[in-house]
């Protein structure tokens, strides 16, 4: 080491500051990975033809505390992507409505062309698990389609 | 002008791109800060607790009766007189219906062969009429 001031100090070449204009690329590069591998806890969709309402509104709910019940045109009942047999559905049901502390609001997403009696159980099982707030799933229709219907 | 005076513009011919990243950034926040994502809709009910059965005078009732060919029985109170509408009439029957009778009750009830979307057509038309008092059934033999 150079002592101070004894005239023999040489100056050291090497930048002293971290080159800073890349770091942009840096962060978007980190961004854009993380946006891309990002998967939101959504179950999958199950193949129903959706029934359409010209009054159906918004459910008023945060996405963590909505179950969907995907029924379809066979009266095959699923679930966070499992098969269930009608008479499982409150036993499967009932917890997750104590867990969420009565706030689960579930949206029965049926096939439009499953026959009615197949919805009836299910609302009895979802009666027997104690749920309350239940919203049948359905597109919005426009206008237009009722008029020609 | 006169040519001998003319000076060299000493304007860079360069897009600055300094500033590219931070103009980036800001259209990114401001995308992901306003972006809102689609929620789901539907028809919503509150089920029944389990046991509970409100007593109802049968004069407050107005019976609708989903066949699976999706023609609507509609029956009031005791009377046997049946009336056969169409779902798109459903609307306009049960305001005729709230208006003569503030307290009325609609029960739903539905072919176990019907269609779903039958069922969907009523309660849409009752929901549209706000309806508040919705009681949905199986139709038994």
């Amino acid at each position: 080491m150079a002592i101070r001031g004894s005239g023999f100090q040489r100056k050291s070449r090497a930048a002293s500051d971290i080159p800073t204009c890349s770091l942009a690329d840096i962060a978007f590069l980190l961004m854009i990975f993380f946006m891309v591998t990002t998967v939101f806890q959504t179950d999958r969709e199950r193949p129903i033809v959706w029934p359409e309402a010209a009054a159906a509104e918004k459910i008023d709910e945060k996405q963590k505390n909505i179950l969907n019940i995907w029924m379809e045109r066979d009266g095959g009942v699923f679930m966070n992507d499992q098969a269930f047999m009608m008479d499982e559905v409150s036993d499967y049901v009932g917890p997750l409505y104590g867990a969420s502390e009565r706030a689960l609001v579930i949206s029965i997403r049926g096939d439009r062309e499953v026959p009615y009696t197949y919805m009836d159980q299910l609302q009895k099982e979802l009666v027997s698990a104690g749920v309350v707030r239940v919203v049948f799933a359905a597109q919005l229709e426009q206008s237009m389609q009722r008029e020609r219907r | 002008m006169p040519l001998i005076n003319q000076k060299r513009i000493k304007v860079s011919s360069e897009i600055p791109t300094a500033s590219m990243a931070d103009i980036a950034f800001l259209l990114m926040i401001f995308f992901l800060v306003t972006t809102t994502f689609p929620k789901d809709r539907g028809l919503a009910i509150l089920l029944p607790e389990e046991g509970v059965e409100a007593q109802v005078s049968q004069s407050n009732v107005l019976h609708l009766i989903i066949q699976p060919n999706g023609i609507i029985d509609v029956r009031r109170g005791e009377s046997q007189q049946v009336q056969q509408i169409r779902p798109q009439e459903v609307e306009a029957v049960w305001r005729q219906e709230v208006t003569a009778n503030p307290n009325v009750i609609a029960a739903v009830k539905t072919h176990p062969q019907a269609p779903y979307r039958y069922m969907i057509d009523v309660l849409d038309a009752l929901h549209a009429a706000n309806a508040e008092r919705i009681s949905l059934q199986i139709l038994e033999e």
